[in-house]
């Protein structure tokens, strides 16, 4: 229970970094964020009735409990470019985001585990030196730029992938419960949905995951090296154990592990990469509701998505630290 | 040995070498690049908008007419040049806090340390594109927004080194001999971190290069016109169906930058870190 307790007080601890991170980018480095929520046009004495009303005649200690005050209470202040309230555009846009976030991270996945281990196995051949190569470019490659090559390629030249958009033009009116169109086209007995969903997801995530990818499967490399070389491995050898057997029972879950918790760090910088990706594949989400807010000069609502994107990533290696705790029986066994 | 024939020497294979080369090769662009491009990168022509690779423009015109290859060439100081001062200033603050942090021990070195493991947590991309959002887009922003969000790396790293080598018996000598405080960090304490250091630097240039040129892309770092690779990009995206050059070959020279730091930064952790573990 102390394990569990001490996690929990590092995300809570966490969180107020966070939300002082936050506080600075609206409330200090803008110079006078009065101006800034007044818009372009406002004349002098709107900007002071604003200042006064936001609470900006205070000093900034008091100002951080205002602001934390209201965003325990959800109130993340208004976009004025949506005219909505920030809060609801983000939970409008957070589904699709967290969609392709989970099928980049599944392709990323999918990769990394097999190719890294297979690559550990048999270290130092070609096998080997090619997968480290592919890491390198994969790790040198724009993720915008390879989004726009894909797109104009595979789904444009070729015609293989749809080019943009969450959906086909047929499906347009298919609204579900959830926001998730993965998880509402199942619920609904829909899987020509479900498929067109997933052929419209691939492209983005792919772009998306591959610097991820190679970074994964460098990580994942050197966890399996160092367990290759340990004595149950040496062990399992001597009884003649097969070489499948070795790697995927003996090795697998006991490299994994120290892999696992860059995948959860992945995931959140996953979430704030989709800034890259979205835009370019006109897919609704958070990462083209920041750019737009960024155009727009909208400087609550790009602090929203840092916020937003900031607690998935602390929620995502919360959970991963607990499953490794609960995977893991010596960390259990030691209190 | 100076540092030019360290590389050289840590340089195994052919392919490694090229890699090196490509590096000064790429230097010297950024430095040289307006010398050598052959036309001005911001001379419009519109007779000459979107037409392909020629013997006069060898890499294409854009949709303004500019000849891609000297935009490219005199680009490359405004990507180059932002991502060295980007680890520079990054490695100053880094290293000063976390010096500063292993000297001061205690609960001081406790909260730094904590503060920079959260802040490094944190999705860069992400937390730059707040503070660029915040100071308003430019390209400064763009640098600065890097700057805040990249510190704890070098913190951390510098705080860890320093800590080790505070526990070696040569500074216990040089506590007895009673060597100043600043004379202990510039000579027993940097020239022992070098090697970390460098290879840190080696494998974050090309990080730090992806997200400049990605920010800019964004529309938060470098504007429109400016021949920065990433805003060339978001400029030639509306044409790349009918015009691919306009996007590939800035792209390419990203991504030949970033791989060729990246080669030099693998073969450098590869001479270097069996020293380090063995200290």
């Amino acid at each position: 229970m102390n394990y569990f307790f001490q996690r929990f007080l590092f995300s809570i601890l966490s969180l107020f970094i966070l939300t002082l991170i936050t506080f600075l980018l609206s409330h200090v480095v803008p110079g006078d964020p009065a101006i800034v929520a007044a818009g372009p046009n406002a004349g002098a004495e709107k900007i002071e009735l604003l200042r006064i009303e936001m609470g900006l005649d205070k000093p900034l200690s008091q100002q951080f409990i205002i602001y934390t005050g209201k965003l325990l209470q959800g109130d993340l202040g208004n976009s004025w470019f949506t005219h909505q309230p920030i809060l609801d555009d983000l939970l409008r846009e957070l589904p699709p985001s967290l969609e392709l976030v989970f099928i980049a991270m599944t392709i990323n996945l999918l990769i990394s585990l097999p190719l890294g281990l297979c690559s550990a196995r048999y270290s130092d051949t070609i096998f080997d030196s090619s997968v480290r190569l592919l890491a390198m470019v994969g790790a040198g490659l724009p993720i915008f730029w390879t989004a726009l090559i894909l797109q104009n390629t595979v789904a444009a030249e070729w015609q293989a992938l749809p080019i943009a958009g969450r959906l086909s033009f047929e499906y347009r009116s298919f609204d579900g419960y959830t926001g998730f169109y993965l998880i509402d086209s199942l619920l609904l007995g829909r899987p020509d949905i479900f498929w067109d969903t997933l052929r419209h997801l691939f492209l983005p995530a792919f772009s998306l995951c591959l610097l991820f990818t190679a970074v994964g499967l460098r990580i994942t490399r050197t966890a399996m090296i160092s367990e290759f070389q340990k004595d149950y491995v040496l062990l399992a050898r001597t009884k003649a154990a097969s070489e499948l057997r070795i790697m995927f029972k003996h090795v697998f879950p006991n490299g994994a592990p120290a892999s696992l918790t860059v995948f959860g760090m992945q995931f959140g910088w996953m979430l704030g990469a989709t800034v890259l990706v979205e835009e370019i594949y006109g897919r609704p989400g958070i990462g083209r509701y920041a750019v737009k807010a960024v155009t727009q000069s909208d400087i609550h609502a790009v602090v929203a998505v840092v916020l937003v994107v900031g607690v998935v990533f602390l929620l995502a290696n919360l959970i991963v630290d607990l499953l490794l705790y609960i995977l893991n029986p010596r960390g259990r066994f030691k209190e | 040995m100076s540092l030019l024939e360290k590389f050289y020497f840590f340089a195994k294979s052919p392919f490694e070498k090229f890699a090196l080369g490509l590096v000064f090769f790429i230097i010297l662009v950024a430095i040289l690049g307006d010398v050598i491009a052959p036309y001005d990168p911001t001379q419009i022509d519109f007779r000459g908008k979107l037409q392909p690779p020629s013997m006069e423009h060898l890499l294409g015109q854009d949709g303004a007419g500019r000849d891609v290859l000297s935009r490219i060439l005199s680009g490359a100081k405004l990507t180059i040049f932002s991502t060295f001062s980007v680890i520079f200033v990054v490695l100053v603050i880094g290293c000063s806090i976390g010096i500063f942090s292993a000297f001061a021990g205690g609960w001081v070195d406790n909260i730094i340390m904590r503060i920079a493991d959260i802040w490094l947590g944190f999705p860069p991309l992400i937390l730059a594109l707040g503070f660029a959002a915040a100071l308003g887009a430019s390209l400064e922003a763009a640098i600065w927004a890097l700057i805040f969000s990249w510190w704890p790396n070098y913190a951390r790293l510098s705080r860890m080194i320093t800590m080790d080598i505070l526990s070696k018996p040569f500074i216990l000598g040089a506590q007895v001999l009673g060597v100043p405080l600043w004379r202990k960090i510039t000579f027993y304490v940097l020239p022992n971190a070098f090697d970390v250091l460098i290879i840190q630097i080696a494998l974050d240039v090309s990080a730090v290069m992806l997200s400049i040129s990605g920010l800019s892309f964004i529309g938060v770092g470098a504007q429109i016109p400016a021949p920065e690779w990433g805003s060339m990009i978001a400029d030639g995206r509306a044409y790349m169906s009918s015009a691919w050059w306009v996007v590939v070959f800035p792209g390419l020279a990203i991504f030949v930058s970033a791989l060729s730091f990246n080669i030099i930064g693998d073969a450098l952790r590869r001479e270097l870190d069996p020293l380090i573990r063995s200290s």
